[in-house]
């Protein structure tokens, strides 16, 4: 049990600040974080996102397609290579939104008041990992974070199933973009031109293993292989999306989603699609773009991929040795509500707040914990006229946003597989690791933090040995970083 | 997998081994070290080391074939993009295993790659991997060159990890703070503090660079030290190119001149160490014979294993070549794998800690099938 709200609302979120309203009824508080909208008040009292930060997909990948023409008009000309390099770095730069994204998340982490919808946003942008990489799939990950994720954290998993599936961001990192029908239009056309043209299982694969059902449903390679034939003529390159949407308008390979607005959100291609019915795990699926969302409902409805989700966000909020009982009370209410995440995710809270099991915290999930109860400024609240960059250092730009998160191993824009971060304990702790959190924890220390080591101890009701250790600190820098760098504090 | 009777009874005879027994179940004092390269995504062998000698390998793979492998026998060429490793061939100072796998053939990334470390034949089994188990009783230290200890070292006596910081205005913690820290923890977390506050592994100051060349030369170096760790693991993410996997240029043959560099580099800094080294790949599998319909490859089966060091004293490729017509191929789509890798695993085992097949292959792998291939590979 969580009697202690401060150690409740680590549990469940990112903690509260000094400043947070702290809730009378936290039953009452507990519902509110699902059901309200939280403005993003923070230090700076300047209220909600700036509209102008928030970038649909469409304007993402015009923005890109905008950096690409120029790129390729620089290379064009007659220049010094420096020079063009210069120029297409400025131009990608300022076409790319990722610095606004990565900043969202810091700052909904740390100022936001829905926390526990913060961390089921992190928990869901790791389930549905898009890993990102030095050329162009970084200007849309953010959609799928701020988007996609986060907008249907109280819908049903079908839903959220699909429009991450159907994602531009998806379909280029799990390379379904390359995947064409044999019998396709499009391969008829390159096998006479002697060219090679097939499928691509990446996106099949992984939808089964890690998305939904997982190995435990004991599918086949056929029904992998027919998952992929459902999913072929789905998505385009996020690089030149607009060029070829408009080549395949031009050449009418576009059926019904003709405006760019619309397929950004379908981005299927009919002569890339394998015609005919498909088979997986004993269901029929017809040709054509409806299929996909078919075969998304039935994974999304299989009993296996309630088993497997139930399983993991217990293990994400509860902790690794989540009891077969709890997982069950998540599981069961999946069942009973189909899926309905705001039901489930109401389910997860219940089997949290009466657990006696504890969490080793996520890297990240740490940092921002470490930076909102110690009500430092380690990032200043976004002000409306931007103000973007770096973080802070008493007042002096220091830290890319990105490249903390990079440091400490947990950084949802870095390249990586797409099992996403484990969950397991032992993966996160190394000498390394720890290096890092006493080195981002002395950061935080000097980056304003009003509390001190020892309230942060009373505060959190920490262990007697672990009192005793603050007292033993040297100076009220070292008293903190043990009070944070202490398994009260990175266990919870 | 080839039996282990079949195997032994096309062995090459034993090699004589001179030496003190230190330990009840050791053989000789060897100072011998490992080194891991992890290949994480399933490297294509077939693209690496091809068998040029079977014609059939051009009739399932139109594009992806390097134009100029360089021939090492009949039956298998080498990816021109392999110098140094070349070299080290032909002065017997490396080996191939090819037609090779963990025992899994399930083609999950994740569940391969809890295999290829764990060196159990089921997935997320086990907390320990088998280099770690090995090390536990040969008592030896080791160091993983990431942010993270990785699976495959854990349960040794003695680990370590070294990954360069690079947070701007901070320094290396001091000891008395870091023993404070450790007050307030216990198990594995204590461990790893107490590693911290004793920099037991001789941490570095200032160095920066942590991409896979500069981590081999840091591998290498420490390992060279007096009393330095004599494992390591460094990992080579990104071999999973399911699309324009690229033949003669591309990405995965970028990633073999990245891997033949991590083996230069790592001899290099060994200096006269690498005398008692074995490095060796492992990737969680191979990937399909054919191209898929994007010039890449899906996942496989079988692959290849690259070894290198100067406890190797003739070089070989080892095979039991199981053929690329169609009717050969692990679900008429894989390139069967006929050695069992923890064959290899075991080999390089008994050649650097000097521990007995026979138990390397009960304790540390629990499995008494697996063949002993040791001479095929250390000549």
């Amino acid at each position: 049990m969580y009697k202690n709200k401060h150690q409740w609302a680590r549990k469940i979120g990112f903690g509260f600040r000094p400043d947070d309203n702290i809730p009378l009824d936290i039953n009452a508080w507990n519902t509110d974080q699902l059901n309200n909208e939280f403005p993003s008040l923070g230090l700076n009292k300047v209220g909600l996102w700036p509209e102008k930060y928030n970038f649909s997909i469409k304007q993402r990948l015009e923005r890109l397609d905008k950096h690409i023409t120029y790129r390729n008009k620089v290379q064009a000309e007659n220049i010094d290579r420096q020079e063009k390099n210069k120029r297409v770095r400025a131009s990608k730069e300022e076409a790319n939104v990722d610095k606004y994204d990565v900043y969202k998340l810091w700052n909904s982490a740390i100022y936001d008041n829905d926390i526990f919808k913060q961390r089921l946003l992190h928990f869901w942008t790791n389930h549905f990992t898009v890993g990102g990489s030095n050329g162009f799939r970084n200007f849309v990950i953010g959609d799928l974070i701020h988007n996609v994720i986060y907008k249907n954290l109280n819908g049903s998993f079908d839903d959220l199933l699909y429009l991450v599936t159907t994602h531009p961001g998806m379909l280029d990192y799990l390379d379904n973009q390359t995947s064409i029908g044999e019998n396709s239009i499009e391969a008829k056309s390159r096998r006479k031109k002697g060219k090679h043209a097939g499928l691509n299982d990446n996106l099949a694969r992984e939808l089964l293993e890690l998305h939904t059902v997982s190995p435990a449903r004991k599918y086949s390679e056929t029904d992998i292989r027919n998952t992929a034939k459902v999913l072929a003529g789905w998505g385009l390159f996020v690089g030149d999306f607009i060029e070829l949407f408009n080549n395949h308008k031009k050449w009418k390979n576009i059926s019904g989603n003709t405006k760019l607005e619309e397929f950004v959100l379908e981005p299927y291609i009919k002569r890339r699609a394998e015609p005919g019915k498909k088979v997986v795990m004993g269901k029929t699926f017809p040709s054509g773009p409806k299929a996909l969302r078919k075969l998304t409902n039935m994974l999304a409805n299989d009993d296996f991929t309630a088993q497997h989700l139930s399983k993991k966000l217990a293990i994400h909020f509860i902790g690794e040795n989540a009891s077969k009982d709890e997982v069950k009370i998540i599981y069961d209410t999946w069942k009973k509500s189909n899926g309905d995440l705001a039901e489930v995710h109401r389910a997860t809270l219940k089997v949290a707040q009466a657990t006696k099991t504890r969490k080793f915290l996520w890297p990240s999930t740490w940092m921002f914990q470490s930076i909102r109860v110690s009500g430092a400024r380690f990032i200043k609240n976004v002000k409306s006229d931007g103000g973007f960059g770096r973080i802070q250092d008493n007042g002096r730009p220091v830290y890319e946003p990105k490249g903390i998160l990079d440091e400490i191993g947990h950084n949802f824009w870095a390249s990586r597989q797409p099992d996403g971060y484990s969950e397991k304990k032992l993966d996160w702790v190394s000498t390394e690791h720890l290096d890092r959190r006493i080195r981002i924890a002395s950061r935080i220390f000097r980056a304003g933090a009003s509390r001190s080591g020892e309230e942060i101890a009373d505060l959190l009701d920490f262990s007697d040995r672990t009192k005793l250790a603050i007292s033993k600190g040297r100076n009220s820098k070292e008293k903190f970083i043990i009070a944070l760098c202490s398994s009260d504090f990175m266990e919870v | 997998m080839i039996s282990r009777r079949h195997f032994l009874s096309i062995a090459a005879p034993a090699l004589a081994l001179s030496g003190y027994p230190v330990h009840g179940f050791t053989k000789e004092p060897i100072e011998g070290r490992i080194i891991v390269i992890m290949l994480q995504g399933g490297m294509d062998g077939l693209l690496a080391i091809p068998p040029v000698g079977d014609d059939n390998l051009f009739k399932q793979r139109k594009a992806l074939v390097a134009s100029n492998p360089l021939k090492l026998n009949p039956l298998f060429g080498i990816h021109p993009n392999f110098r140094n490793f070349s070299k080290m061939l032909k002065s017997n100072e490396a080996s191939i295993v090819h037609a090779t796998s963990f025992p899994y053939t399930g083609r999950s990334h994740f569940e391969g790659q809890n295999i290829a470390q764990s060196g159990s034949k089921l997935p997320f089994s086990t907390n320990t991997g088998w280099l770690g188990r090995a090390m536990d009783f040969a008592k030896i230290t080791g160091k993983a060159l990431s942010l993270d200890a990785p699976l495959l070292i854990r349960g040794a006596p003695e680990f370590d990890n070294f990954y360069p910081a690079n947070i701007e205005k901070t320094r290396s913690p001091q000891t008395a703070l870091i023993d404070l820290i450790k007050e307030t923890h216990d198990g594995d977390v204590m461990i790893a503090i107490d590693k911290l506050s004793r920099g037991s592994m001789s941490r570095p100051s200032r160095l920066r660079a942590r991409d896979p060349l500069s981590l081999a030369t840091k591998a290498g170096e420490s390992m060279r030290e007096l009393n330095g760790p004599r494992v390591a693991v460094l990992t080579i993410p990104e071999f999973d190119d399911h699309s324009s996997i690229g033949s003669t240029t591309g990405h995965h043959p970028e990633l073999f001149t990245l891997l033949d560099n991590v083996f230069y580099n790592l001899k290099t800094a060994l200096k006269e160490q690498w005398d008692n080294t074995i490095v060796l790949t492992t990737t969680e599998f191979g990937r399909t014979v054919q191209e898929n319909g994007s010039a890449g490859t899906d996942h496989g089966y079988g692959s290849v294993g690259l070894l290198a060091g100067g406890l190797i004293n003739k070089s070989s490729v080892v095979a039991n070549w199981p053929g690329l017509a169609s009717k050969d191929l692990y679900e008429k789509r894989d390139l069967f794998a006929t050695i069992d890798y923890r064959s290899v695993c075991s080999a390089c085992i008994e050649a650097a800690f000097g521990l007995e097949h026979d138990f390397i292959i009960e304790k540390v792998f629990e499995d008494k099938k697996i063949a002993r291939i040791y001479e095929h590979i250390f000549g």
